[in-house]
Formats: structure tokens, C-alpha cells, sequence
């Protein structure tokens, strides 16, 4: 046991704020690849979406989310 | 599934004259600036083409072209290239100067329309759910706008208060 735990905290280090970083730092390495690339690579998560969904019969066919309200100015009341 | 599929049959549409303009909105134009996130649909603004004959075009227009291609609907969306398309009509001044002042990206040959960054991020200002409110966070951390020209959209759309609040709110500001 004590064993692994030593593996574990040679693998990863649970410094927060390193972790974080490191998110960032991945995410504007995506932001900056080539349009043609992440677009290739929204056809990939499309693809696994429907392949997920596909293989869940249980669960309603299509996948909803809350329809934008293009163009509507929101009330105070809303936010 | 070929997402560069919709942007030729967008092409198509506005070659042979169904629409005399298109933008890609929502999740899929924020991709061209900031990295990609996953999307159910392909939301495009369109705007048509003037006809003396009729003022209010029906959008079975666009699906019966669609359909001569093989596109099939799918609640409210055509499926083009695999991918569930949205088309919306501009519903406000904001939509409709972001149509207008859209630009042209060339995708490995392929041309495709989109909305500036800076007009996202407005749109997303006004639509103001969370999720809209989260991608204009990325917009503002990844840098992708041009804070000037962002702006002044957002003031003379009248969504200065909004912007108020959302720094309030986020930007600790």
C-alpha cells in the first residue's frame, strides 16, 4: 500500500494551481490549431454524441438543450 | 459526418440564389477563435433575398431545395453532412449587423462565412444564459477579442448595462 501510494504521488501532483495551469495551457493549444483541425475535431465528438446516444435505447432519441432567445433582450427578472 | 459539407451546401444555397447571405453562429463559429466544444446543432443566420411577390418566405423553401439533396428534417433542424442544421432568420438589430459584417474564413478550399468574435461575444452578452455567459468568459480569457470594437457593439446595442453587470459578476470589475 505504502507502495503505491508513493507511485501515485511520483505520477501526479495534486497542486491546484498546477493543475489549473496546465488546463489552461491545453486549452489555448487547441484555441490556436489550424480552423480545418478543430473542426475535424468537432465531427469527432459529434460522432461519438450519436454513437453514445445510439447505444442507450432507453434514452430519448434526441438530445435536448434550452433554445437560444437570439435577439431577446433579458429582464432583470431573468438573470 | 463532414461539418466542411454544410459550408459548401451553404455555398450552394447562396449561388443559386435561396439566400442572399449566410453566417455560422453559436458554438460552431466560436470554434474558429477559441478551442472546440461540443455542439448538438450548426445554428446559421440567413438572410433572403427580396421578393416583390411575397414578403414572408417560408422556410419550406430551404427544406424543399434541401431535400432534392437527400437532406432529411429532423424536428427543427435539416441534416446536411450528418451534422442537424439550424437555419434563423436575424431577429434584431444586432443579429442582423453581425450577418452583415460576418467574414469570409477559407477552410482547405472551402469558403465559410462567420460572425466576428466580437459579434459572439455580444450575441452571447444579449442571449445571457449560462452557457452563453461561459463562452463569453473563454472569449475574454483566451484573449480572442478586440476589446475596443467589442465595445463600442456593445454600447450602441444598448447592452451596457448588461456588460456592467457581467463584470461585476466575473471579472471582479
Amino acid at each position: 500500500m505504502a507502495e503505491v501510494s508513493a507511485t501515485v504521488s511520483w505520477l501526479m501532483k495534486f497542486d491546484i494551481n498546477a493543475i489549473v495551469k496546465s488546463k489552461e495551457a491545453f486549452r489555448l493549444r487547441l484555441a490556436a490549431l489550424p480552423v480545418a483541425e478543430k473542426l475535424r475535431l468537432l465531427d469527432a465528438m459529434r460522432e461519438r454524441a450519436v454513437t453514445i446516444r445510439g447505444a442507450n435505447p432507453t434514452e430519448p432519441r434526441g438530445v435536448r438543450e434550452e433554445p437560444s432567445r437570439y435577439g431577446s433582450q433579458r429582464r432583470e427578472a431573468d438573470e | 459526418m463532414n461539418i466542411q459539407g454544410v459550408f459548401e451546401m451553404l455555398n450552394r444555397m447562396e449561388a443559386d440564389g435561396l439566400i442572399s447571405r449566410y453566417a455560422i453562429g453559436g458554438a460552431v463559429a466560436a470554434t474558429f477563435y477559441l478551442e472546440p466544444v461540443s455542439t448538438l446543432d450548426v445554428d446559421v443566420f440567413i438572410a433572403f433575398k427580396a421578393q416583390p411577390e411575397s414578403i414572408i418566405i417560408s422556410p419550406h423553401q430551404i427544406f424543399d431545395y434541401l431535400q432534392k439533396f437527400g437532406c432529411k428534417m429532423e424536428g427543427e433542424h435539416v441534416v446536411i453532412s450528418g451534422w442537424p442544421v439550424q437555419f434563423l432568420p436575424p431577429t434584431g438589430p444586432l443579429i442582423e449587423e453581425a450577418l452583415a459584417r460576418a467574414v469570409e474564413v477559407d477552410i482547405e478550399g472551402i469558403p465559410a462565412r462567420v460572425f466576428t468574435a466580437e459579434y459572439l461575444a455580444a450575441i452571447a452578452l444579449q442571449t445571457g444564459r449560462a452557457k452563453d455567459k461561459a463562452r463569453l468568459l473563454q472569449f475574454i480569457e483566451a484573449n480572442a477579442l478586440d476589446s475596443s470594437r467589442f465595445e463600442e457593439i456593445v454600447n450602441r446595442r444598448g447592452l451596457g448595462r448588461q456588460w456592467q453587470k457581467f463584470q461585476q459578476q466575473f471579472l471582479g470589475s
